[in-house]
């Protein structure tokens, strides 16, 4: 190692001083940061219905609570499936990881088309007053993080069907995993909080 | 640490706190009172102002007296003694600065809490804003509108606040006290004038382009000359 | 910038990018040339989404100005230039799933001044890139402050409208926070931290990169504001609903130009964290991490958690604006003080972000400068983590007087008022450490202790603030401003110089001249305070801030504290003139000119590519000065004669 360093081409192989990989815990962080900006949002949602206390939904609007409550479902099996397919590449089982990925990503596709068809089938728009400001976009930053765990997911499934993971090499399933899992958990919290209560 | 230093720091610091006294004491700092508030509001002042000038006198002899006696000669290049810390001091200047923020937390609550409560039969006056002017009008005198505020001396007043567009907010230099005017809400304010004459009211919260000039006057009269000009109609 | 010339470079080891191809495949190649096609592409893309979408929904009209530029220009058109100057070709290739290349290091590192100009993942060329850009705009801003005082000098107007003048200030302080003193730090942090690891370089230096190439869209964006149809943002840096709502399109820069800045720093803040928690050398325990690191530790925290919140406001600023949303709107249940909250939840630990890494560099000058160690160092780093926590729990002493629940103001009260317990412990430990010291009154030790003075003026300004009776008066006056720059110029900008001074020979290689840096200095020292602290006087006695006129009682002081800032700024020019003739032909510094221990000055000036040949071995403390044979670490294999184990 010292000659490979003494020519400059390649660092030092650095020294690793914590167990968590870099990687996970960069993925750690930044879900810690987002769930910061979703607390924004939760914050307005606060003063719009808590302080403000206007009434949810106003007449004559009302929520596809059960809509809603199936596409719930839906994220939810999407991400044992994505569990699935980690735990599969890890006992080496190509097949699993391509399926599991294949499913969770279509899962996430039927989510997110669900949630555009209730767009336009709800009848009130994010300019119908702060009930439907904050409806749509609190929906609608899940659905942006939805968008982008999808994007994550293809690129994941890509590389899957090329065979790039191994059990010894699958970071990029996990780290792409533990962010599904999050917009997942997410989602339960935005659906418990507009539709439910 | 020899006790000539000693001496020679604590001088240090006299002159320091005197220079700051002088600074506290020689420009007149605040604009003439005229307000019950205003004159607790002064106290909190000077007693912070007390602390701070204790505080800085300490800080700068310290400083002043480090940079004269610790210079390094040019030629001199060995280290300094290798103290780690002394908990004893650690503790001092803990505790120390902890027990005059509580000092200054709790003056501080008291006079805010005296300057929350109305007084006895306070006068209600609206005050509106819009870009990029104020208007005032008396509920308790036939909602009687006004451009001026017009106010009776010794008598505390209850100030409604109510915006019709941006946030403003009204402030008279010399009775201390401001309020933001926020569309939605109304927040009040309460004073308790107690020198009559004219003071200029401010707009204090940027509100676009006529911010600089959303001035208004208020005029503190004795009650009777009040009460005339509030019974006549018209504004 | 040409200076960075490389000792042991190998030969036969390919040094730099591979040259770019000839011809027409130049446009594919990363680098201006592609961006320069690229932007308008992505423009026209922004804009046809614009368009099919209102077209879709029936909106109309279809062609709406401020959407087009808030999709085209400001989002569509910055992640063009991005793709083009090639910040996103290796995760493009991961993304399509092509076999990435193994890192061949051409990215890394600074051969000729064009390496500065290209997305480069060296931390060290970062940093350098870092440093130029925020003074660039620290010029700017400071620029616009001189048209500030101008329009002050005299009651009445002289040279703008009220609206030109509301964008002069708002503009200004933009600037000087989200990109020169955030940035700033992080440049200096980026340069410094994992050298101080013993790391080769960041944990995400691809990420590092981007986050740099986000500050010059930023910075451009907001100052391209003042050709926008109104004028520049004008409503302050805070940029209040639902006064911002209303203000002309010029206010979307500012919304925008905050979230790339913000981007910036979330990214840059979880790398410095990565790095600190996995990267460290053996042996670099954290109690025997430099106070810099730790600094920046809690600094990135503050990053990590607070400025989505900002990113959030200003969002529903744009949301109502464009999409005619309800979050601040009463008439349709919006809530306009849920801004201020969600705003300064984010903008108090803001101000700490701007003020704890400058702690750190304090620090690390104050210890190497007086040769002796840090003062309490277990308290010094563990008051960092205090004003971390308290931080946050102090957001609402900036409305005092905005109408929120009264009852909020005491306990607000109280947390802010407890910040200075932590605060005063750094100081007070500043001065024990210089106590009895051998001190060496070079300049970067004079801006550190000029910074300890001014920073316990404006601290102190804030306490008069943090009480609520006297902020009620205060408020919004130029006392606030006073209170402002005592800690941002007088705090933050103060330990920035003492940072660039004291790492100037290792990051250049060569000496600043220390006449000139001691006179730039005292040019500095004497104008700040004149003219910024009648702004004090004229506060209390009742100037508003935010005005471009006012009552003639003030003309005098107004005018001289105008006569004042042109000195001020004029002292900067002899920084500039430093800088630059240092850089050229100053002489060369050797690798340790302040005789300190930790890490960064234990390799040469400027430090090899990859930092060091082999990893250092960390045996103690960084600040054992006057210690017997003590060490911090031993390098390139040889082996101190008694390994001391030093405590604490
Ligand atoms: C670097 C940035 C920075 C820093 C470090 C601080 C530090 C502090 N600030 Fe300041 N502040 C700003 C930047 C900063 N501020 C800005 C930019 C604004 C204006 C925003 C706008 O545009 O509206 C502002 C506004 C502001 C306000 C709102 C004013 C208003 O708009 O009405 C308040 C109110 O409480 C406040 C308080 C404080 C306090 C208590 C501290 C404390 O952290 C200070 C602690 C330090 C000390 C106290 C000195 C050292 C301590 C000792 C020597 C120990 C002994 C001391 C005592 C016993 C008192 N600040
Ligand atoms: C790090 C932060 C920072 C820094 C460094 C400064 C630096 C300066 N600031 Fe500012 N300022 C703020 C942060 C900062 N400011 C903030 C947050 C506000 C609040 C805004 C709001 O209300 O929303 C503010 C507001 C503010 C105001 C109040 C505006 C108002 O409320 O109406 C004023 C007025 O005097 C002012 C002045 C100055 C001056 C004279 C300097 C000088 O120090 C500048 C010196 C630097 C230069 C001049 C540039 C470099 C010099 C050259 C290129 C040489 C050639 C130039 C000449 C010889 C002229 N600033
Ligand atoms: Cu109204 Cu400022
Ligand atoms: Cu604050």
């Amino acid at each position: 190692m010292s000659a490979h360093a003494e020519a400059h081409h390649g660092p030092p192989i650095e020294n690793q001083s914590s167990r968590v990989s870099s990687s996970v815990l960069g993925m750690l962080l930044f879900i810690a940061s987002e769930i910061m900006l979703f607390g924004a949002f939760f914050t307005a949602y606060f003063f719009v219905r808590v302080v403000n206390g206007i009434e949810w939904p106003p007449k004559p609007f009302h929520l596809p609570v059960f809509v809603a409550g199936v596409n719930t479902a839906i994220l939810i099996t999407s991400s044992v499936t994505m569990h699935w397919a980690l735990q599969s590449i890890k006992r080496g089982n190509r097949a699993g990881l391509q399926g599991g990925l294949l499913l969770t990503f279509l899962m996430g596709l039927v989510f997110l088309l669900t949630q555009a068809r209730e767009y336009s089938r709800v009848g009130f728009a994010p300019h119908d007053g702060a009930f439907g400001t904050i409806f749509y976009c609190l929906t609608g930053l899940h659905g942006a993080h939805v968008f982008v765990g999808l994007s994550i997911l293809l690129f994941m499934t890509i590389r899957a069907f090329r065979g790039h993971f191994s059990p010894e090499h699958h970071h990029g399933v996990e780290i792409g995993g533990i962010y599904w899992h999050f917009v997942d958990v997410m989602w339960i919290v935005v659906y418990s909080t507009v539709y439910l209560i | 640490m020899r006790r000539g230093s000693i001496v020679q720091l604590v001088l240090f610091a006299l002159v320091a706190s005197a220079a700051g006294a002088a600074l506290a004491i020689f420009p007149n700092w605040l604009p003439k009172s005229a307000s019950a508030e205003a004159g607790r509001i002064d106290f909190v002042f000077w007693f912070v102002t007390g602390i701070c000038v204790f505080i800085f006198a300490i800080v700068a002899a310290v400083l002043a007296y480090s940079i004269l006696k610790f210079r390094a000669k040019p030629d001199d290049d060995s280290d300094g003694p290798p103290i780690h810390g002394n908990t004893g001091l650690e503790i001092a200047w803990t505790a120390v600065p902890t027990a005059l923020v509580v000092a200054i937390a709790i003056v501080s609550g008291i006079v805010l809490a005296k300057d929350d409560a109305a007084g006895a039969n306070p006068l209600r006056v609206d005050v509106t804003a819009q870009q990029f002017f104020w208007s005032y009008s008396y509920p308790g005198y036939g909602n009687k509108k006004s451009s001026v505020l017009r106010l009776p001396v010794g008598r505390s007043v209850v100030l409604r606040m109510s915006s019709k567009d941006v946030i403003h907010s009204f402030w008279v230099p010399e009775f201390r006290q401001k309020q933001d005017l926020v569309p939605g809400i109304h927040p009040t304010l309460h004073i308790t004038p107690n020198k009559v004459g004219t003071y200029p009211v401010v707009c204090t919260e940027l509100c676009g382009l006529g911010h600089a000039l959303m001035r208004s006057r208020v005029v503190v009269m004795a009650p009777g000359a009040f009460e005339q000009w509030a019974a006549k109609k018209g504004t | 910038m040409t200076t960075t010339v490389h000792d042991h470079v190998t030969p036969g080891v390919h040094q730099g990018p591979p040259p770019p191809p000839g011809g027409w495949r130049r446009l594919l190649h990363p680098g201006f040339l592609r961006a320069a096609w690229m932007v308008p592409l992505f423009f026209g893309i922004g804009c046809g989404i614009v368009v099919l979408c209102r077209w879709w929904g029936g909106w109309h009209p279809i062609w709406f100005g401020e959407m087009i530029v808030l999709v085209g220009a400001l989002i569509a058109a910055p992640v063009g230039f991005l793709a083009g100057i090639g910040a996103f070709d290796y995760w493009a290739r991961y993304a399509i799933g092509a076999p990435t290349k193994p890192e061949d290091h051409s990215g890394h590192g600074a051969y000729s001044w064009r390496d500065y100009f290209r997305v480069n993942t060296d931390h060290k060329v970062i940093g350098m890139q870092y440093l130029v850009t925020t003074i660039f705009f620290f010029l700017a801003g400071g620029m616009l402050a001189m048209l500030v005082r101008a329009e002050l000098a005299r009651p009445g107007m002289q040279f703008f409208d009220n609206q030109t003048y509301n964008g002069l200030f708002s503009v200004h302080a933009s600037l000087m926070i989200f990109l020169f003193v955030i940035p700033a730090f992080a440049g200096l942090a980026n340069f410094v931290v994992p050298l101080m690891l013993g790391a080769p370089d960041m944990a995400f230096p691809r990420l590092n990169a981007l986050s740099y190439w986000l500050l010059p869209i930023a910075g451009i964006m907001m100052l391209s504001s003042f050709i926008a149809p109104g004028g520049a943002f004008a409503a302050g840096w805070t940029g209040y609903a639902p006064l911002s709502v209303h203000q002309p399109m010029g206010t979307i820069f500012f919304n925008m130009g905050v979230q790339w800045a913000g981007a910036s720093s979330i990214m840059t803040a979880l790398n410095f964290l990565v790095t600190i928690i996995t990267m460290r050398a053996p042996g670099m325990t954290f109690w025997r991490m430099p106070l810099l690191v730790w600094a920046n530790f809690t600094t990135s925290l503050l990053v990590v958690i607070a400025t989505p919140f900002i990113a959030g406001s200003q969002f529903f600023v744009m949301f109502d604006r464009v999409m005619h949303t309800h979050f601040f709107d009463t008439a349709g249940g919006g809530y306009p003080l849920g801004y201020q909250h969600i705003f300064w939840f984010y903008s108090h630990p803001a101000v700490y972000i701007m003020m704890l890494p400058g702690f750190g560099i304090a620090s690390e000058v104050i210890s190497a400068m007086s040769r002796k160690p840090i003062f309490g160092y277990r308290l010094m780093a563990l008051s960092l983590m205090a004003i971390l926590v308290l931080g946050f729990s102090v957001w609402a002493h900036h409305m005092f007087v905005s109408g929120m629940a009264p009852w909020l103001r005491v306990p607000m009260m109280v947390t802010t008022l407890l910040i200075a317990i932590p605060t005063g412990i750094k100081v007070f430990s500043w001065l024990a450490t210089i106590w009895e010291g051998k001190i060496n009154f070079s300049t970067p030790m004079l801006w550190a202790l000029g910074f300890v003075s001014m920073f316990v003026i404006g601290g102190l300004s804030g306490i008069y603030l943090g009480a609520v009776p006297i902020d009620i008066h205060v408020s919004d006056t130029y006392f606030v401003v006073a209170h402002i720059h005592y800690v941002l110029f007088g705090g933050s900008l103060f330990t920035i110089f003492a940072g660039i001074y004291y790492w100037f020979p290792k990051m250049t290689g060569r000496q600043y001249d220390e006449r000139l840096g001691k006179l730039h200095f005292w040019l500095t020292f004497v104008g700040f305070n004149l003219t910024f602290f009648p702004m004090h006087l004229i506060g209390t006695q009742g100037m508003p801030r935010r005005v471009s006129d006012y009552l003639p009682e003030f003309a005098n002081w107004n005018l001289f504290i105008s006569i004042a800032s042109f000195g001020l700024g004029a002292s900067t020019i002899v920084f500039l003139y430093n800088m630059v003739t240092s850089m050229r032909r100053g002489k060369p510094a050797e690798a340790n000119p302040w005789r300190a221990l930790t890490l960064e000055w234990q390799v040469s000036s400027p430090p090899p590519v990859f930092n060091f040949d082999e990893i250092p071995q960390v045996v103690g403390s960084p600040y054992e000065y006057g210690v017997p044979g003590a060490k911090h670490a031993v390098l390139n294999g040889d082996r101190a004669p008694a390994e001391v184990e030093v405590h604490r």
